[in-house]
């Protein structure tokens, strides 16, 4: 199936999704690493995201942050959890949620990667663009990899409302930290998928010019129809913009066990 | 239209996704070696450095033994195959073995002392000699050495004859043929054309190929006889007489010493006396009581008329009486009341005087003769007295010489001598003759003639190089000792073989060396690209699409590749050539089509193409597997 074209703002106010179902949730998820005899312990009670929504997990490094992105990504398998859902858009008829604990616990990889593949998006730190492709082909890969039709004009719109519609000729290797990561974001969002997770997307720069990338990804985010999940170690870079904030607390249960808690609003 | 905008596409249908999937890796993968288009370059060039000279070396190789094969096998002289020794050939010989698949050409020959022939511009007084050689259609030497086969008053020559004679090929010759009769030199002269004349290949002697006509023609006019349809005269093809023995009756008994003397010089090895009974038994004559009979014999073959006239010459002046005689006479008469003559037949050519010595009534044929032009004489017979047919005129009789039978009629002279049938001995020195050569019985003229032997020697070419081989041996089987050169074709099969495996030899190192490379820089590729292939799964690639990243491109770095090197190879192959050319050409003189010493057969390109395309999806698969160990949660950590 086609995009509907060119990028059209919502005629609805941004706020109408916040009542809908979560696009992921889990519950009593824990996640232990363990590592020359030092194991740490990740918990999170309770987590939630719904559809438009920008939650931010703040935290220091070595808090677990990536531990979580990686479970938050389908890519690392939670030691122990309950319910762990993650609702695909469905339209008008809905989809059922997709159990992705059942599909951890019956190793179903190949399944996983299909939600990976169809729902998600990724902004990474240094923006993660292939080299070897101009910013206009690695706009386009995502579409290509999803089998959709490029609809002519629609990389041009989206690139001028990242305002990086002057680049989409170059190759990445000749575009400045903020451009990349603009790039980064516009290619994580390009195919509209369900959750965007951001991985310190603002990380290599300077504060102003990070708080209006941010403003830029969620604006677009939340018209294309997208939910961010970001991690940062910026708490102030997230105020008045996360709708919700999960921050990290780090106990030393033994000298050979850290526990963190990730809850919401905390840190 | 916001729920539009935010509802996700529907994934597409399985096949055209997997289509689909692998056109977007490939594109990646050929974007990628774009982007990093030196090291692709490099890489490029270092497998066209290997695979560039192992074509050269295969294609001199194949050039190499291709040139000398060609050689052998287009030169008809490796096809051919020599009588290594003189020997009769009948013609039924010739006709079977003309019929064989394998016997591409097959003509009779005539003896070499026969075919010296003089040569000339007509009306030159210069003659050169010339060997003439019998030809006739589908001669290889004549086909493929740019000539021509002759027709009737046609030759073709060898290039050293033509420039010996200062002729060119639709000249006119005249070629002569010499011969002594009766001590004076003759010539028989014939005006040809020349049809052709041959390449350097076809040989370095000065030869005159011609139709085996014109070659039996000069080979019976070098005899003696006459050519009537070339105007040359001579005599008819009379057989001459041979004996097995000589009786010599002397008056006084000969000396030791005349006895030793008659072993000289004359073919003969034996002298005995014989006893009177003996002698009787030999002849069906009585012995004169006055006369001692001694009997020379000869060890193996016939004693011809000059031996019969040299003892004569030597006993001159002892009274001696000659009697040639033939062992075993194959005579037979047929009387006319049908019964066969029972008698034995001896033949006495002796003088009215020595017949008178002998007390016999004198043979009206008269005394031993050399010349047997006489058909009436030689045909006579004194029958038996009181046998039943000595009364009539004429007596049916027949031989069974080895050749075959004759049928002839003897004119009955009279009676002769009881219980003995007396016929010339000449008669039975033509029958002798006939038992070694054939002779026929012409009745038109009532002669006999000298028929062909057949022919003392054969040309023959095999169809095949290969044949070669198997006709030495089926011609060795049947007792024939030839001489061909079927061992060269083996020698090249040696080289190629040789040359072969040298080539594998360092096909092996270079391709082991070359493929080695891009097997590691490929696998490098894989390990310095972690990110890249990791996002390219986080982006929804699944994992047996970035397998196939690596070896897209080293299919696409080795098509790259053997495409320069083929170019490189043919280049250098060209410039190569060209510095052979000059030594090419006499073997492309010889083969008839462009040499190269330097040329891969057309199929050789392609399976080089398909052969390292495959080795280089081989080489990539240790990168393609290394592409399965990476996680796309790498992709997500950023350490």
């Amino acid at each position: 199936m086609p995009y509907p074209g060119p990028y059209r703002p919502p005629a609805q106010p941004a706020a109408a999704y916040l009542t809908a179902a979560p696009v992921l949730a889990f519950e009593n998820l824990m996640k232990s690493r363990g590592q020359g005899g030092v194991g740490f312990e990740l918990h999170v009670p309770a987590f939630a995201v719904r559809p438009g929504e920008l939650v931010a997990l703040v935290g220091e490094s070595g808090c677990g942050k990536s531990t979580l992105l990686d479970l938050l990504a389908l890519v690392s398998r939670p030691t122990r959890c309950a319910a762990f859902r993650f609702q695909a858009p469905g339209g008008a008829t809905g989809a059922l949620p997709i159990d992705i604990a059942a599909l951890w616990a019956a190793g179903r990889e190949a399944a996983l990667a299909r939600v990976r593949r169809d729902h998600l998006g990724y902004v990474l730190q240094t923006g993660g663009l292939l080299p070897f492709l101009s910013v206009r082909q690695n706009l386009e890969l995502p579409m290509q990899v999803q089998g959709l039709a490029n609809v002519p004009g629609r990389v041009e719109a989206w690139a001028a409302r990242m305002g990086v519609e002057g680049l989409l000729g170059k190759k990445p290797q000749f575009l400045s930290g903020g451009q990349r990561q603009r790039v980064a974001i516009l290619r994580a969002l390009i195919h509209q998928p369900a959750l965007v997770l951001a991985d310190e997307p603002t990380a290599a720069v300077d504060r102003t010019r990070a708080r209006r990338i941010v403003a830029d990804f969620r604006a677009l985010a939340r018209d294309g129809g997208s939910t961010i999940v970001m991690v940062t170690h910026d708490r102030p870079l997230m105020d008045g913009v996360a709708d919700r904030t999960f921050g990290f607390t780090l106990e030393q249960v033994s000298d050979t066990l850290t526990r963190s808690t990730c809850r919401e609003g905390v840190g | 239209m916001v729920a539009d905008a935010i509802i996700p596409p529907l994934p597409q249908s399985a096949p055209r996704s997997a289509r689909r999937t692998r056109a977007t890796v490939l594109r990646l993968a050929l974007a990628d070696l774009g982007h990093e288009w030196v090291l692709t370059l490099c890489l490029v060039l270092a497998l066209a450095a290997v695979i560039s000279p192992l074509l050269i070396l295969m294609g001199l190789k194949h050039g190499t033994v291709e040139t000398l094969r060609c050689a052998l096998v287009q030169d008809p002289a490796y096809r051919e195959i020599r009588p290594a020794e003189t020997r009769a050939y009948d013609p039924l010989w010739f006709a079977t073995w003309g019929k064989r698949p394998e016997v591409g050409f097959l003509t009779p020959t005539i003896l070499p002392a026969s075919s010296i022939i003089g040569a000339a511009k007509p009306d030159a007084p210069g003659t050169q000699f010339l060997d003439l050689i019998p030809t006739g259609a589908g001669d290889p030497l004549i086909l493929e050495n740019g000539g021509a086969i002759p027709g009737a008053g046609e030759v073709v020559l060898t290039q050293v004859a033509a420039e010996g004679l200062g002729v060119q090929a639709g000249d006119t010759l005249e070629l002569r043929a010499t011969r002594s009769r009766g001590g004076q030199p003759e010539q028989g002269v014939t005006r040809v054309r020349v049809a052709a004349v041959l390449g350097q290949r076809a040989g370095t002697l000065a030869r005159v190929y011609a139709p085996l006509g014109l070659v039996l023609d000069v080979e019976s006019y070098k005899e003696g006889m006459a050519v009537p349809g070339r105007g040359w005269d001579g005599g008819s093809p009379t057989p001459y007489a041979s004996f097995d023995g000589i009786l010599v009756l002397v008056p006084e008994p000969l000396t030791a010493v005349q006895r030793a003397g008659l072993s000289i010089n004359t073919g003969l090895t034996r002298s005995d006396p014989l006893t009177a009974e003996a002698f009787r038994l030999r002849t069906g004559l009585p012995v004169p009581p006055d006369f001692h009979v001694y009997e020379l014999g000869i060890q193996s073959g016939a004693i011809q008329m000059s031996s019969v006239r040299t003892i004569k010459d030597k006993l001159r002046g002892t009274g001696a009486i000659l009697l040639p005689y033939v062992t075993d006479t194959s005579l037979r008469f047929a009387q006319a009341n049908g019964e066969a003559l029972a008698a034995p037949v001896f033949g006495l050519s002796v003088s009215a005087d020595d017949a008178a010595r002998l007390g016999l009534t004198p043979p009206p044929w008269g005394a031993l003769r050399g010349e047997l032009g006489d058909s009436t004489r030689l045909l006579q017979v004194l029958l038996p007295a009181g046998s039943v047919s000595a009364a009539s005129t004429a007596i049916e009789a027949e031989a069974r010489p080895a050749g075959g039978t004759l049928h002839f009629t003897l004119a009955v002279a009279g009676p002769g001598v009881t219980g003995v049938a007396l016929v010339p001995t000449e008669l039975l020195g033509v029958l002798r003759t006939a038992t070694d050569r054939p002779i026929t019985y012409d009745l038109g003229s009532g002669r006999f003639l000298l028929a062909r032997t057949g022919f003392q020697g054969f040309r023959l070419y095999a169809r095949f190089i290969d044949d070669v081989a198997g006709l030495e041996r089926d011609l060795r089987r049947e007792g024939i000792d030839v001489i061909a050169q079927g061992q060269a074709i083996e020698r090249i099969r040696i080289l190629d073989r040789g040359l072969t495996r040298v080539f594998w030899l360092v096909a092996v190192v270079g391709i082991t060396g070359g493929f080695a490379a891009l097997i590691a820089s490929l696998y490098a590729a894989v390990q310095r690209k972690r990110r890249e292939l990791g996002v390219m799964r986080l982006l929804g690639l699944a994992r047996l699409a970035v397998f196939r990243f690596p070896i897209y491109q080293g299919t696409t770095i080795a098509g790259l590749s053997i495409l320069l090197a083929i170019l490189g190879y043919l280049a250098l192959a060209m410039v190569i050539n060209q510095v052979f050319a000059a030594d090419l050409a006499v073997a492309s003189q010889a083969c008839r089509t462009a040499q190269r010493i330097c040329a891969l057969p057309n199929l050789y390109l392609p399976i080089a193409v398909v052969a390292t395309v495959i080795v280089a999806l081989v080489s990539s698969l240790v990168a393609a597997w290394k592409t399965t160990r990476i996680d796309p949660a790498e992709a997500l950590r950023e350490e």
